[in-house]
């Protein structure tokens, strides 16, 4: 039987490691229990980005996250990447590394978005066999992520769900449970985000992430530029419940306030972790609507649609800027 | 043995559509000129009217408008990364006009990197290719994409240098140590100029450019600071500039002719003796020249220059 979280332990409520904080990571040690890297950030620097990267392995426990990886595209995979990535992980030595379910571009060209797969027996077959390529090549258990997505395919023929439960069995890997990502993507394509937790294999979903979205009115976007709403700690208080507590991490990734803000938003996780340990409903909890079970409530009413945001720009963008005197 | 998996007949289908999709949501002229264009009608011929059998619609979106999320998303993050990485280009030339350079660049240079770091690689190239002021026989008229092009140069060179390899937790070479050598054993020694040590020739006085826009900049994020209006496009001048890295901050140093001569001969792994006697070539006065060569060669061993010295032949 799988071991619960792959055997990884659960590292507690972290953050994702960001330039604008760095100073102030260095100079306060916050009591965060653990940071996430953007690995994309790191993977070639050799100057105050890796300096800090190295201050922070030394004293938390650090979890590498890829955005590159292009795990579901039918270019060939990028084994200098892949080469860099593990030379990475050999300095840093994170918990585990992580991608997304997602492709990244094809013909050489890298659309630095996180673009969405058809889910049908076929995608599934080559994703499978490449996980388990990058997997012997890297020397440890793949961990990926379930993408926000804007569009869906008419040769989809399985849920996303399934494809994310039959691709971990198959490819012996783990899974990021994007809490926020189920839920916008559950409004832009209308199924339900409950069904989706309940089913996924919860013994192998190693970490969860959360983050804030924009309601464009008609859609959802992926925008880690504000707090989470409460739908959305809603299932993750049910997502903690089935998994039995995984390393929990909150993406801020625009508009980013000062760190405590940061980390507090990530501690609000406490309520819904310890209620949920009491075994109490939490449809009773949180100060929250009532859960919505129904697939596909349009536009949840705990959020203002903001019209207008319309070219607010979706994860992941990464660039760390140069300081010059 | 290879780890690439070709596409076999499955992943064929997926080839098809994912090449199909890119075309569509990178087209610079949105999702229906891409539905159109030969790129996306290669992998799957079908009129915009049938989208749908490709991308289904959601209760809310129709399967265009679906598709126009991720084209937006494509251009507005690229953008957005450019601008990080050509701040003042972009300040000088004006936001319109920097997206209507950026926009094209992103359309001739698409990113072929797993990391948006390389994304503005060959911007002063683009920017040289794509020049507007080119006469019939391709020679340029104008002077302004020359002060263009520099600029690109130095905030490319800037990024390089911030993020490439240094000397931080290592000593650089001790000015005391540099101006300890002998007489006798100065002409045949080899400095070691430090990774992070960059040389630049301008044809423009890009470096008080930046200098200028940056305190422009400064000023107009202080409270009750009026805008004040850019500085003029400078004169043409052959302007030097050095680049290092200390305490992992860029830092800037102008120089005079002389002084990169000096410093590119060093870093061509000449003797100092051969650099010096390039430098002469490009002062009148020699007694002036070896005046200064102690103040140089102090101030630079102090700001990190050089990390370490070769005797003896090589």
């Amino acid at each position: 039987m799988t071991s619960a979280r792959l055997g990884h332990a659960n590292l507690g409520l972290g953050v994702g490691l960001r330039t604008a904080h760095f100073p102030y990571i260095l100079d306060h040690h916050p009591p965060v229990d653990w940071f996430e890297i953007i690995s994309e950030n790191f993977i070639d620097s050799q100057g105050r980005p890796r300096w800090v990267l190295d201050q922070v392995a030394e004293r938390w426990p650090v979890v590498m996250h890829g955005v590159s990886l292009s795990i579901g595209s039918s270019d060939p995979l990028n084994f200098d990447y892949l080469a860099r990535l593990k030379r990475l992980a050999d300095a840093v030595g994170p918990r585990w590394i992580s991608d997304h379910l997602c492709w990244t571009g094809v013909l050489g060209t890298n659309t630095h978005d996180l673009l969405p797969v058809p889910l049908n027996e076929d995608t599934l077959a080559h994703v499978v066999a490449r996980v388990r390529a990058v997997q012997n090549f890297l020397e440890r258990p793949l961990v990926l992520e379930n993408p926000s997505s804007y569009v869906t395919f008419a040769s989809s023929t399985i849920s996303e769900w399934e494809f994310l439960s039959r691709m971990a069995d198959e490819a012996d890997c783990g899974l990021l449970l994007d809490v926020n990502n189920v839920y916008v993507s559950s409004v832009n394509h209308d199924f339900d985000p409950w069904e989706y937790v309940e089913n996924l294999p919860h013994r192998r979903i190693v970490q969860c992430h959360l983050a804030g979205h924009t309601d464009c009115g008609t859609h959802l976007i992926d925008t880690h530029d504000r707090q989470v709403i409460d739908p959305v700690w809603h299932l993750y208080r049910r997502a903690h419940e089935l998994t039995g507590g995984v390393s929990t991490l909150l993406e801020w990734d625009a508009e980013i306030p000062p760190f405590p803000v940061v980390h507090a938003e990530v501690l609000k996780a406490r309520q819904y972790i310890n209620v949920a340990h009491q075994g109490e409903s939490p449809a009773r909890l949180g100060g929250g609507p009532a859960i919505e079970h129904e697939a596909a409530a349009p536009v949840r009413s705990t959020i203002k649609a903001r019209q207008g945001r319309d070219f607010a720009v979706p994860h992941p963008l990464h660039l760390i800027e140069a300081e010059v005197q | 043995m290879s780890h690439a998996i070709s596409p076999d007949g499955a992943a064929r289908e997926l080839q098809r559509i994912q090449r199909w999709m890119q075309a569509v949501i990178a087209h610079p002229d949105g999702i229906a000129a891409g539905v159109e264009s030969d790129e996306a009608r290669r992998e799957i011929d079908i009129a915009l009217e049938r989208i749908d059998e490709v991308v289904s619609p959601s209760r809310n979106l129709p399967s265009e408008e679906r598709l126009a999320i991720y084209g937006r998303a494509y251009y507005s993050r690229l953008l957005e990364c450019l601008r990080s990485v050509y701040p003042i280009v972009a300040q000088t030339v004006g936001e319109e006009a920097f997206d209507a350079l950026a926009f094209g660049y992103l359309r001739d240079y698409p990113s072929r990197s797993y990391t948006l770091d390389h994304l503005g690689a060959s911007f002063a190239q683009f920017l040289d290719e794509t020049r507007p002021d080119r006469d019939a026989t391709g020679a340029p008229k104008e002077t302004w994409p020359d002060f263009l092009i520099d600029l690109a140069r130095l905030e490319w060179a800037i990024g390089e240098v911030f993020d490439g390899p240094g000397i931080e937790g290592r000593p650089p070479l001790a000015a005391e140590d540099l101006l300890a050598i002998g007489p006798q054993r100065w002409p045949e020694a080899r400095l070691v100029p430090a990774p992070c040590l960059r040389l630049l020739r301008f044809g423009f006085p890009v470096n008080d450019h930046f200098t200028e826009l940056r305190r422009e900049t400064g000023l107009r994020e202080e409270p009750g600071q009026e805008r004040s209006d850019e500085p003029p496009l400078p004169d043409p001048a052959a302007t030097y500039l050095a680049l290092t890295r200390r305490d992992f901050v860029v830092r800037r140093h102008a120089l005079n002719e002389a002084q990169f001569e000096l410093l590119h001969a060093i870093m061509a792994d000449e003797t100092v003796g051969q650099a010096i006697t390039h430098a002469a070539e490009a002062v009148p006065d020699l007694e002036s020249l070896a005046a200064d060569l102690r103040s140089w060669f102090h101030e630079w061993a102090t700001a990190g220059f050089f990390s370490g010295i070769l005797h003896g032949t090589k």
